[in-house]
């Protein structure tokens, strides 16, 4: 259990720079997961974590020491990799207690700490069997025992579900979860995928092209995106984005989008005439009842329809633009037909059309 | 570079030439179903007809090529034996079974009963230990090397692995009076190290360029993971590396063993002992005198060929895997 802390951080491959100085701390028994498309650095930055990568600049610090010039293996931090990598020609209780027994410790110990491991991840059944012998989420399971077994102060995930089938990385989410709820030690994730990210993560980083874009719970980052990036990364299917001119008229404000007005959330900043882009989340609209025109809706023509079960999504044309809309329950509207949106204005995000960031 | 005696008359592709029986599929249905449904089955029949005789003519090129180069292989050994198991007289006789066949070549070599073969059993030794030695040092060296260039990513790795490809553009044959000269200098002519020592510089360049192209193979995240468990390089090597390059390890011992069990001239000029002889040189020595003993030659000479035959024939799952594993420079 240790807190983590990077500070200034960068990295150059040569003279490639593809860190460009990223500081932030991880509390104690914190979950944190760095998320960002492939290329942003986050492995990079797990990898330096870990002690498999040279730290250009700054510093990287667990539990308050400074860990720059340590060897992996006296970091005290276990890691989960993307091919689980376990070594193919031992059992799966051999791999569990490789590390301890590099560290030549107790044997009753070890096996306690291995029997302990494999009761936790249910492998108990398993453990004289070959990797080979394993199905990929009974591998990433090993993998993540001999994570446990040794007992570290910070866990290292790198992309550790991409190799699963879908069905099998939404249980095995849980499991990690349910895991750093029972053992609360301070873990560093990293994947591309956002909803991974957004179930699993205390806290979200997310990264983009060397930089840290925005930091915060799963929910500060949905509700309040800091920038353009950050609100089309975040949320599936992504925010929808319009650019526009900002127009005041006394307390209301709307954004012009070639002529359609689209209503702005009280207090939203901005100045008149100011390009902007505006953001609406898909399932922060929705149809009007009556399908009738109103002073606060939108029309728009329907070209898609997918009903998914439990919500359906519709893809609308408005003007050139084309949005997505998400609706639990299940509609009547046909493609070509014509509805009237209703915009939920206090959800809607306003950025700046030159910098991204937010306004407001 | 020589290469093993026996090399293709058991791992060879003698055994894969049985020609797969083509049975056309020409089972039809009743007559009198619809034209379209007949005319499709004529088409298919026609592409079965196709493929078939693709298949034939691919079954007898293959035996077309395969039993000329399985008589090529197997003729001089069948002569050998034929030797082998001939009496003095009729060694030359050119008939394809002895008269009387016999065993008694073979009862000479073992009790040593002739000049020739006075030192039998101490050559064969000389010849296993050197080979031996051989295989294991030239493994020791080439594991190590293709572990640090491979693995470690040690600096200059890349020049190594160049130079060793090197020694190759210049033949062996032309490199033995230097290296004459060589053990000379270090006083260690008519000594078995000295044979050893050439043979392990002469096959370890081979062996480290393909263990370094095998080892290129493994995932380099065991590495990541063993270092983040707490391996040292040398735990690494020991724990994770040596196991998982056991197969290629094999292949490139067994090669370095045959080509030492097998050479001639490096042997021939730096041994000249009687006792200290390798079994190759003292068969060639068979034919210093006018009359040589053949029979007596070829028994010897069959005993000899068994050893690689069989160690070849044992490991040749690993020979065919261990180094092709290397063959291609990724």
């Amino acid at each position: 259990m240790a807190n983590v802390s990077f500070q200034k951080i960068e990295k150059s491959f040569g003279k490639v720079k593809v860190i460009h100085g990223i500081s932030f701390d991880i509390a104690d028994g914190e979950f944190v997961v760095l998320v960002g498309p492939s290329g942003c650095g986050k492995s990079t930055l797990l990898r330096m974590l870990a002690g498999l990568e040279e730290i250009t600049a700054g510093e990287i610090a667990v539990d308050g020491r400074v860990v720059n010039e340590l060897d992996s293996k006296d970091r005290d931090i276990a890691m989960v990799f993307q091919s689980y990598a376990l070594y193919p020609h031992m059992t799966v209780r051999q791999n569990m207690a490789f590390s301890l027994r590099l560290r030549k410790a107790d044997q009753g110990m070890t096996q306690q700490r291995v029997a302990n491991a494999a009761r936790i991840l249910n492998l108990d059944a398993l453990l004289e069997r070959y990797p080979r012998e394993l199905s990929g989420g009974q591998r990433q399971r090993v993998a993540m025992g001999r994570a446990i077994v040794r007992d570290p102060k910070v866990f290292l995930f790198d992309e550790p579900l991409s190799n699963l089938d879908a069905k099998l990385r939404v249980s095995m989410r849980a499991e990690i979860k349910a895991l750093h709820q029972r053992l609360k030690t301070t873990t560093v994730y990293v994947t591309h995928d956002q909803i991974e990210a957004m179930t699993l993560a205390d806290r979200i980083v997310v990264m983009h092209d060397g930089i840290v874009e925005q930091i915060g719970t799963p929910l500060e980052l949905f509700d309040k995106p800091g920038n353009l990036f950050v609100a089309q990364f975040i949320g599936s299917p992504s925010m929808n984005v319009m650019n526009g001119i900002l127009k005041m008229s006394g307390a209301a404000a709307h954004v012009d989008v070639a002529g359609q007005l689209w209503p702005v959330a009280a207090g939203a900043g901005g100045v008149d005439g100011q390009p902007v882009s505006y953001g609406v989340r898909p399932g922060d609209l929705s149809i009007s009842e009556a399908g009738e025109a109103g002073a606060q809706t939108v029309a728009a023509t329907v070209i898609v329809v997918e009903p998914t079960g439990a919500e359906t999504e519709l893809l609308l044309q408005v003007g050139e633009h084309q949005l997505v809309l998400v609706m639990h329950g299940r509609t009547s509207a046909q493609p070509d037909d014509i509805v009237h949106l209703i915009v939920d204005t206090e959800k809607t995000h306003l950025f700046d059309a030159t910098s991204g960031s937010r306004l407001g | 570079m020589a290469a093993p005696l026996f090399e293709n008359p058991w791992g060879g592709p003698a055994g894969n030439f049985a020609p797969t029986l083509v049975t056309a599929c020409t089972a039809l249905p009743p007559e009198g179903t619809l034209a379209l449904g007949a005319a499709r089955r004529s088409s298919i029949r026609e592409f079965m007809s196709k493929l078939s005789l693709k298949k034939v003519t691919t079954e007898a090129k293959l035996l077309l090529v395969g039993i000329p180069v399985f008589l090529w292989t197997i003729i001089p050994v069948y002569h050998m034996f034929l030797f082998a198991i001939s009496e003095r007289e009729s060694a030359t006789s050119g008939r394809l079974w002895p008269k009387n066949p016999t065993l008694q070549n073979f009862d000479h070599v073992f009790n040593q009963k002739h000049f020739y073969l006075n030192h039998f059993w101490q050559q064969l030794g000389n010849s296993l230990w050197i080979a031996l030695a051989v295989g294991a040092i030239t493994l020791v060296v080439a594991t190590m090397a293709a572990f640090a260039i491979s693995r470690l990513k040690v600096r200059g790795g890349r020049t190594v692995l160049n130079m060793a490809l090197f020694t190759y553009f210049i033949p062996a044959a032309f490199l033995a009076v230097p290296m004459y000269k060589t053990m000379a200098t270090y006083g260690l002519l008519d000594n078995h190290w000295s044979l050893i020592l050439a043979m392990v510089t002469i096959a370890s360049p081979y062996c480290i360029w393909v263990l370094k192209q095998a080892s290129d193979k493994l995932p380099f995240e065991l590495d990541e993971a063993a270092r983040m468990d707490g391996a040292t390089p040398l735990q690494l090597f020991w724990l994770v590396y040596l196991p998982l390059m056991l197969p290629s390890l094999v292949a490139v011992g067994t090669y370095a063993l045959l080509l030492a069990w097998n050479e001639y001239l490096y042997a021939f000029l730096l041994l000249s002992k009687e006792t200290d002889l390798t079994l190759a040189v003292a068969l060639g020595n068979f034919l210093a005198a006018d009359d040589s003993p053949w029979e007596l030659l070829m028994a010897t000479g069959f005993l000899y060929a068994l050893p690689p035959a069989a160690i070849y024939y044992a490991f040749k799952r690993y020979m065919v895997s261990g180094l092709t594993a290397g063959a291609v420079k990724s």
